[in-house]
């Protein structure tokens, strides 16, 4: 298959799911855009170690090890961000914009997208991964393994960890901040 | 043992953001693509019977190249005309200019990094001498070049790659005193403008500020040495 073809018919259908990727496991869209452009030219090169097989786990598994070894070389991922107040705030603020028909439930599906993406964006890269590639791209536990390089048993025990500090981090954003 | 929480799971499902991917990826995309492919038939003697016939690559990506600047013209003339018209500043233009080629091509008329090559390809194309360096050694390798046009003016166009990024570098005759350079953001690309009395010089690019910024230096020492 010419490098063009298989662009179009293997790497393009799933760009979305690529940078949608890239851009939580990077935080950074300028990162995001450089990790699927490495990604994607390497998945061409190796386009016949794809035999018949989901283009798409395919693909966010090359991404996925192109923003890991992006994080190591950086040496900022494997931590944690601090949680900014005053960033949140900030984000609060220009998120709180009534924009259309009911501007109330606007702004409280607005909060809940800042909220959410928030506590997604605190927790470690690898249960960030299996977070977004459960919940956002919907994958098996099986594609997440194959793609995460780890046994089933780890992708499940991230998957509950991770939502136990999803579940905390939410709980404490709704009960309002504590004096 | 199941580890989903299904309310939670609803939660993040309905309300955390989905990054698509930005037009302009898909554009740099097919940009590597092509450069990869310019690449590849630039030295088609090491690997004669890789991809076939030398001669039916290329006819095949010139049918492309021309098909895809057709459809561009066709499709992209209203909309450029109505975002670019003759009111707007030269650098926004410029950056249109650049996504532009980035999205539909073509990159380059004339493909060379060889000076001696580009240099005479813009006789009898634009009314002025252009200088063209090739910076490959220091990693701003030239592509090649193409003519585009400003307010009915033939401006030289010299394309540089800076890793996986695109330099484009607009040059005009201008008769003035020398400027300093000059930068300015343009829909997220960085514009950098300078001038050493003979030339203007507009440098387009996705690349950091501080990349143009040495991009520049690179092309003033050339410009001093001579």
């Amino acid at each position: 298959m010419s490098r063009s073809r298989a662009f179009e018919t293997l790497v393009l259908p799933h760009l979305d799911s690529a940078y949608n990727l890239a851009r939580w496991l990077l935080r950074n869209e300028h990162a995001a855009d450089d990790a699927v452009q490495e990604a994607s030219l390497r998945a061409l090169r190796y386009v016949d170690s794809l035999r018949g097989d989901d283009a798409r786990p395919w693909l966010l598994g090359i991404v996925r090890n192109t923003c890991f070894s992006m994080l190591q070389r950086s040496r900022q991922g494997l931590q944690t961000v601090e949680f900014d107040e005053a960033e949140f705030d900030a984000a609060m603020m220009v998120e709180a914009e009534p924009a259309h028909a009911d501007p109330l439930l606007q702004l409280q599906r607005k909060r809940m997208r800042v909220q959410i993406d928030a506590a997604i964006l605190a927790l470690s890269p690898p249960l960030r991964e299996v977070i977004v590639l459960r919940e956002l791209e919907e994958l098996e536990y099986a594609q997440i393994a194959s793609i995460a390089g780890v046994p089933i048993g780890t992708v499940m025990s991230r998957l509950s960890r991770a939502r136990e500090k999803l579940r905390a981090a939410l709980t404490k954003t709704y009960s309002g901040p504590t004096p | 043992m199941n580890p989903d929480d299904d309310e939670l799971s609803a939660l993040i499902r309905e309300h955390a953001t989905r990054h698509a991917a930005p037009n302009t990826l898909r554009g740099s995309l097919r940009a590597q693509l092509a450069l990869a492919d310019v690449a590849h038939s630039a030295a088609p003697a090491a690997k004669p019977a890789r991809r076939g016939a030398p001669w039916l690559v290329f006819g095949w990506r010139q049918a492309a190249a021309g098909f895809a600047l057709g459809i561009a013209c066709t499709l992209l003339a209203p909309v450029l005309w109505q975002h670019v018209g003759p009111g707007e500043p030269f650098e926004d233009r410029l950056v249109a200019e650049h996504v532009r080629a980035l999205r539909s091509g073509p990159l380059f008329e004339v493909a060379s990094s060889d000076r001696h090559t580009v240099k005479p390809w813009f006789q009898g194309r634009i009314d002025y001498a252009p200088p063209v360096h090739d910076f490959g050694a220091d990693g701003f390798a030239l592509l090649g070049a193409r003519v585009e046009r400003f307010d009915g003016q033939p401006l030289a166009t010299l394309v540089y790659a800076r890793d996986r990024h695109m330099i484009d570098l607009v040059i005009a005759p201008r008769d003035a005193a020398a400027a300093a350079p000059r930068a300015l953001v343009r829909r997220g690309f960085n514009v950098l403008h300078w001038s050493d009395g003979a030339m203007a010089y507009w440098a387009v690019s996705d690349v950091e500020r501080a990349e143009l910024e040495r991009f520049q230096r690179r092309w003033a020492r050339e410009a001093a040495g001579r």
